[in-house]
């Protein structure tokens, strides 16, 4: 059998705020195999955004491990979980989170200027990313000069563009209305029979139906699998 | 990968418009005020350096009293000098104060003794007369036009130096102040006399301003001026001491050196001014991408890449204000120096030296500056978490 592609083992996170310890995860134990579609459901403030931030090599656990194609990861400098982040894994946000100043080509490109992909080629594949979501005739827009729908698949399009294992989507269709979002999760869901890793976080029932399993949290435990 | 980086940090700039601008004019100042009185300096020095060779010329010794004080007058005998082998020729400056009487005035006037040998040593003291004729031999005086009007003197006229008579021959009109070479004298207040006549009417010891020595070709420096000690000691001269061109340069120019470093370190804190300005612009800039550095992470930069963007965009900034304040100052040098040269009419105008060092140096410093004052500011959005600035607003 070969490892998961991530495996949480008794994962804590504790924030402090002052004096004051908040616990966001307390003692999670999760394994996202490849072609798993995860739905994190949970309201807010059970720990969804940070479970999601460890999976995606965001943040560190307070304690517990993290392990990545089987291999413990937990304490990797910086430096390699960077470059881990910049080639693995692909990040959609609520907030769309695009460059504001950078064109909708030159923020696909952006993972791939960090993995030191030549100028050309680069530009090539953020516009075939851009071409396969539908953008085609928007690569030279900014984000101000896009739909929310559209800025959501540039966004789409700069988490791909690196053919990472692992797709990470905090909200995705959090700012969208609902006939956008539901395009959204298509693609997801269509990504995901291409055979993606994808984890999404969503407070929306509908959302997580696309998902093959969702899991819900509370209070920085899984409660339920489902 | 740095060329993108870079690139990325110039839109940042430019996104910020009128922020940049000001935290570059910042810079600009300081590299403007810099560069301007750093130019100025060296044009001044280059300036005293053409000065004083034409006055006196490199392979010359000027002797007079002790901190070149030329009210002071010193004993020598300019015969016994110009014999010293290696010298080529001397004269001594010297004046007296005698009773003049002329058809329309008298008084205590400055009279110069005239030796030819003056002729081939100074510009200034080429008598360039304005009216008549130059000094032909014994009984004849040159008045400066100022003195001509005290006496009520004019060509041809008798005038009368301590009882002896002279005619006048021609008028001076000075063409530029002859401070140096007159002993701070102006031509136009002057007589000027043959100077053996002037030995006559002063007999006793040859006292005189200064005496200018000039050497042969190739001469050694050192020995002449050992002999022309020795010939001072002989006469009992004590009060003397020698400057040679080098000397001299030197002296004016370490001044010029000295006040030039203060006011261009004066300067230097306009641009650490400026520098601060950078700074604060930076920290600005990375609160208010925080987020956008949160991105960066998240698609995989490194700490150091958002780093080096920020530490680009600031020394960018410092590069900019320093290129723009490098042109800026030296146009204001260059109006400053004309403006002080058609005041003053000052002579040898100098104009301001923008040399390769300074260039380099200007561009480089403010670029370090800028860089220095984006240090702090990069290093603490290099070090932000990625989660924390993700969740910024």
């Amino acid at each position: 059998m070969t490892a998961p592609l991530v495996e949480l083992q008794g994962v804590t996170k504790i924030y402090r705020l002052g004096e004051v310890e908040v616990p966001a995860l307390r003692g999670v134990d999760l394994r996202v195999e490849l072609q798993d579609f995860l739905a994190l459901m949970g309201p807010s403030g059970s720990g969804k955004s940070t479970l999601l931030h460890i999976l995606g090599l965001l943040d560190r656990p307070t304690s517990g491990q993290v392990l990545w194609e089987g291999q413990d990861i937990t304490h990797l400098n910086g430096w390699r979980l960077a470059e881990l982040r910049g080639s693995r894994i692909g990040f959609v946000f609520q907030m769309f989170n695009l460059v504001s100043n950078l064109t909708a080509v030159e923020n696909v490109e952006l993972p791939l200027v960090f993995l030191g992909v030549p100028p050309r080629e680069r530009r090539k594949r953020a516009e075939e990313a851009l071409v396969r979501l539908g953008l085609g005739d928007r690569l030279r827009h900014r984000p101000n000069q896009l739909s929310g729908g559209q800025q959501q698949r540039v966004a789409l399009a700069r988490a791909l563009v690196t053919d990472p294992a692992l797709l990470i989507a905090d909200e995705p269709t959090g700012n969208l209305d609902t006939t956008t979002g539901r395009e959204i999760l298509t693609l997801f869901s269509e990504l995901n029979h291409q055979g993606r890793t994808v984890v999404l976080a969503t407070h929306d029932p509908e959302a997580a139906e696309v998902a093959k399993v969702r899991m819900r949290l509370r209070d920085g435990l899984i409660v339920e699998v489902f | 990968m740095l060329l993108n980086l870079f690139r990325l940090s110039l839109r940042n700039i430019r996104h910020r418009g009128l922020r940049s601008w000001l935290t570059v004019i910042g810079i600009l100042i300081g590299t403007a005020a810099v560069v301007a009185l750093i130019s100025i300096g060296q044009g001044l020095q280059r300036s005293v350096a053409q000065q004083v060779e034409r006055i006196v010329g490199y392979n010359t010794i000027l002797v007079s009293s002790r901190g070149l004080n030329l009210g002071q007058r010193i004993r020598l005998d300019i015969e016994a000098i110009r014999a010293i082998p290696g010298v080529q020729n001397a004269i001594a400056v010297r004046t007296e104060t005698a009773y003049v009487e002329g058809p329309g005035g008298k008084g205590f006037l400055a009279v110069l003794g005239y030796d030819r040998a003056m002729e081939e040593f100074v510009a200034e003291m080429n008598l360039t007369v304005s009216e008549g004729r130059a000094l032909g031999g014994k009984g004849e005086v040159l008045l400066g036009s100022r003195t001509a009007r005290a006496l009520g003197a004019q060509l041809g006229d008798e005038v009368t130096i301590e009882g002896r008579r002279f005619t006048v021959v021609g008028t001076l009109e000075a063409k530029r102040a002859g401070g140096f070479a007159t002993g701070g004298l102006t031509l136009t207040d002057l007589l000027v006399i043959p100077l053996g006549e002037l030995r006559e009417l002063f007999p006793g010891p040859e006292l005189v301003q200064y005496a200018v020595v000039r050497l042969v070709d190739r001469a050694d420096m050192a020995e002449v001026r050992d002999q022309i000690r020795n010939h001072l000691r002989a006469v009992g001269e004590r009060n003397a001491s020698l400057t040679d061109f080098e000397d001299l340069t030197r002296n004016i120019q370490s001044v010029i050196s000295g006040v030039q470093a203060f006011l261009a370190g004066i300067a230097g804190i306009a641009l650490l001014v400026g520098g601060v300005g950078v700074m604060n612009t930076m920290y600005t800039a990375v609160l208010e991408r925080t987020r956008e550095i949160g991105i960066l992470k998240a698609v995989g930069a490194k700490d150091v890449h958002v780093l080096l963007l920020f530490l680009f965009e600031s020394g960018l900034m410092g590069l900019a204000g320093g290129a723009l304040g490098m042109v800026i100052g030296f146009s204001v040098a260059w109006v400053a120096t004309a403006i002080v040269s058609r005041v003053f009419q000052a002579q040898g105008a100098f104009s301001p030296v923008l040399s390769m060092g300074l260039v380099l140096g200007a561009l480089f410093f403010s670029f370090i500056v800028g860089a220095i004052a984006g240090l702090l500011p990069a290093y603490r959005a290099s070090r932000l978490p990625p989660v924390e600035a993700l969740r910024y607003e």
